[in-house]
């Protein structure tokens, strides 16, 4: 029985993605998307299709955790236990990197985690599109965790610390001497930081769509010797595969996030 | 030789060579892992968690590559 209903749900997704991509785009193999049919590239909001994708996810999220909030009771229900799960997984998972005060940072990171991991699973659902396919929406979020970590640190240390800091915290005469080539090796570290993070992201989001696309164009072909103008579902594994990939990286994004937070903070051994 | 000849070799190769760096950064990685669980199987949560996040850091540069090819593959073929 369950074998039945999990069939028929791969076979209607297969079906309706490969009768969607008969209208993909030239330039690299595209999935269209349901607001990309209904209003087109140059209809309604049709360049924006990342930002309405993204507001989607962001409010679906809040709707759900603005209505757990306020229905809270002591012994929670389904939903509240599932959310309350969430929030304290990530707390735990913080905890061993951050140590005591990671319930300042759980907010944000937690919050990055759970919107890059919807954004990432949206562009899975047959008639979904994925905003972090788009350059432009990873390297958001990463300048945004760049800002917020030099604004930690600048917080935290003081602005003389800081840039102690930055220029490799000098000792003696050897590290006064070579604070300028620390200084540089420092700076170059700080701003490649948010370009991997971005690329990184970027990069698996959009080859885990071209490659479910292409697979469905193969589809397409294979079928069309006999003249069906249904595709054999051939992407089905590699939607595994996304939805495993999808998780890693949004985990990978929250992670070395919260390392950078972490290399900012006062550690011991340094002052 | 024009440069979209040029850039429909280069492009493909460039991705596979750095398609042998990962295979080899992650063979080593993923194989220690295997390696430390032998000695200790009761630690494999731990384990696996530090191996999968490796992998997706050695995995970043390849994807560095394929960045590159999807930013020039449009300005193959007239």
């Amino acid at each position: 029985m369950k074998l039945i209903k999990f069939s028929t749900i791969v076979i209607i997704s297969s079906l309706a993605t490969s009768v969607l991509a008969t209208e993909a785009k030239e330039s690299k193999p595209e999935l269209p998307s349901i607001w990309g049919i209904l209003f087109g590239h140059e209809g309604f909001l049709g360049h924006y299709i990342d930002i309405v994708y993204a507001l989607l996810a962001s409010v679906i999220f809040s709707i759900l955790s603005i209505k757990v909030y306020k229905n809270r009771q002591l012994i929670p229900g389904k939903l509240q236990n599932f959310l309350e799960l969430c929030v304290e997984g990530m707390f735990n998972f913080l905890t061993t990197i951050l140590g005591k005060d990671a319930i300042r940072y759980t907010p944000f990171l937690g919050t990055l985690f759970f919107y890059i991991l919807i954004n990432n699973l949206m562009g899975l659902v047959p008639g979904g599109h994925s905003p972090t396919a788009n350059l432009n929406v990873t390297a958001s979020l990463a300048i945004l965790v760049f800002l917020y970590s030099q604004y930690t640190g600048f917080t935290k240390l003081g602005a003389k610390a800081y840039l102690h800091h930055l220029a490799g915290q000098p000792r003696n005469i050897a590290g006064w001497v070579l604070m300028p080539l620390l200084l540089i090796i420092h700076l170059v570290t700080e701003i490649s930081r948010p370009v991997s993070l971005a690329l990184r992201l970027y990069g698996n989001t959009m080859g885990g769509d071209v490659l479910v696309a292409a697979f469905v164009g193969l589809g397409i072909l294979i079928m069309s010797a006999v003249h069906i103008p249904i595709g054999f579902p051939i992407q089905v594994p590699f939607i595994f595969l996304e939805i495993l990939v999808s998780t890693i990286q949004a985990l990978v994004f929250t992670l070395l996030s919260t390392i950078y937070i972490l290399l900012m903070l006062p550690q011991e051994g340094h002052p | 030789m024009d440069y979209q000849s040029m850039l429909a070799v280069g492009l493909p190769i460039g991705v596979g060579l750095a398609a042998i760096g990962s295979g080899i950064g992650l063979g080593r990685a993923v194989g220690s892992a295997m390696e430390a669980i032998g000695r200790q199987p009761e630690a494999m949560g731990k384990i696996m968690t530090s191996m999968i996040i490796g992998a997706a850091l050695i995995e970043a540069l390849t994807i560095y590559a394929l960045v590159v090819f999807f930013l020039l593959y449009g300005k193959i073929g007239a």
